[in-house]
Order: C-alpha cells, then structure tokens, then sequence
C-alpha cells in the first residue's frame, strides 16, 4: 500500500503511471491516497524503491493485509473498511511527518520547550491580594 | 531486527521502522498470511481453533473473547519481537484496534518483555512530529 502525504505535490494517477512504465510484472490499483501494488516479493520492493524516489519523504507505504479487489474488503463489493478510519487518521498526520522527516535528514536536533513551571503559592497569594485589595 | 509496534497496525510506524533498516512485525503481515492462504474452515478471516487456543497462552479464559482473538494473533508477534515502538495517545478507538482492555494489555506485555522499548506520542503539531521522528530514528540506528 502506497500512500501519498498530503502535503505532497504527486497525485495517485502520477504515481500509479510512473509503476506501469517501470514495466514490472506486479498488478497496480490507483486509490484515492495513492495506490496498491502486489505481485513477486523483489519486484513489489524495486517498484516501491523506485517510487520513494519520486517524493522521499511524502510518499508513505506499508503492507496491506487483503488482496487488491478481495472481496472482503473492496468497496465496489460493498466490503467492510476497518482499517480505512486508521489511514485516514494517519494520512492527514503524514504532512507532520514529513516535517519530521525533513529535519531528521537535516540532522536538526529537536526537543520539545519544558512545560510551564507551576504558579508558586507566593505568587498566588500576591495575585489574590492585589484583586482583593 | 524485529521490530514490534503498537499499535500494531499503523502506517507511520511501519514506513519508519522500514525506512531506517529494520523489520517492521505488523498486524497485517501477520493477517495476510490468514486471509490469502486457501482455507475455507472460518472465513472471512480464516482464524481457526488453533488461533483461539493461542490466545489463552496470553489471557486466561475468564477474559473476554475479543481479547482473546486479538492476543491469539498479537502474542506471538511480541513473542518474536527483538524491540518495540509504542505510539501513545492514539486518537481513535475503532477498528481492529479498537479494544482499549487489549491495547493496555499488549503495552503490558511489550514492557514486561526485557527489549529495548521507546515510547513516544501521536504529534500534534510539526515540532512535535519533529521530535517523535527524531527520536524513533535515533532508536532504531541504534539497534544493533
């Protein structure tokens, strides 16, 4: 299953077309966050390799548990779609990944600002006083 | 190595843990080997009594059914875990990770086993997503 971020320029139909011309012995479905490849195991990974290289950082995948077209699972066989609400949830977080990822290659070292430091009682008690006064 | 994430089926976990070198162990690899295999017994998921009798090697039989369907498949997964990525704060609750009693027991699990263990929290924001990538990254280059 190949996914692309949102923040990315590419659309599934470029992505979908750049795998048919590789001219891989793999079956390829154009999906609406990018597109499913299957077929032997080191041409799936040649294509993928390939089409990371198009967007490295926007272009997302993982393995996908039902085959393209099953029937358990394709929409056109009104198949039920449990995993769907985890893609969408995680394709809309994907453009903060990216951003992740763009400074992990730049080698940015990030860490989170403290939390706020707690109001002291002191502090309060000034507070109070003043509105009080 | 043998990378285990929860939850287990997420996508930015397994693109990672793939991106940087290692063996991403998820649920739907684990599923796909279940679903495309040519049986007929149970469809539509093909889990059959061998799955279910897993799944008491991970909860006793006075826990609930759903929970033990899910260990049935995730137990041996964490079993053959070499380390793991815990994502917190998972803002969903559907689906087939939906069952937060198996989530809390499959954190359990996962910290009781003695692997290297990185816990980190779904980004909110870009610097936060900055620091959630850098981190995993820096975890699994890491791992020897």
């Amino acid at each position: 299953m190949i996914v692309i971020a949102p923040s990315s320029d590419l659309t599934p139909d470029q992505v979908a077309r750049f795998i048919h011309s590789l001219g891989l012995d793999i079956n390829i479905k154009e999906t609406c966050y990018g597109a499913n490849i299957e077929g032997p195991k080191g041409q799936v990974r040649k294509a993928l390799t390939e089409v990371r290289k198009l967007d490295p950082n926007r272009i997302f995948s993982k393995v996908r548990a039902f085959p393209i077209g099953d029937e358990r699972r394709c929409r056109a066989h009104h198949g039920s779609r449990p995993g769907f609400n985890q893609v969408e949830k995680e394709w809309k977080d994907l453009s903060m990944i990216d951003a992740g990822l763009c400074a992990a290659d730049r080698g940015e070292i990030c860490e989170l600002p403290p939390p706020p430091e707690k109001l002291p009682v002191k502090r309060l008690r000034e507070i109070v006083d003043e509105v009080t006064k | 190595m043998k990378v285990f994430m929860i939850p287990p089926n997420s996508l930015i976990l397994y693109d990672l843990v793939e991106r940087f070198g290692h063996q991403p162990l998820s649920l739907m690899g684990e599923l796909r080997e279940h679903v495309v295999k040519p049986e007929i017994e149970s469809p539509p998921l093909n889990l059959s009594q061998e799955d279910i009798m897993n799944g008491l090697k991970y909860a006793g039989i006075e826990v609930p059914s759903g929970v033990r369907g899910r260990l049935g498949i995730w137990g041996p997964m964490v079993d053959e875990a070499e380390a793991a990525i815990i994502m917190h704060d998972m803002p969903y609750t559907f689906g087939c990770v939906g069952c937060h009693r198996t989530n809390l027991m499959l954190i359990y699990m996962v910290r009781r086993k003695k692997i290297p263990i990185l816990e980190v929290h779904y980004p909110k924001t870009d610097e936060e997503a900055k620091v959630m990538v850098t981190k995993i990254k820096a975890f699994l280059e890491g791992l020897k």
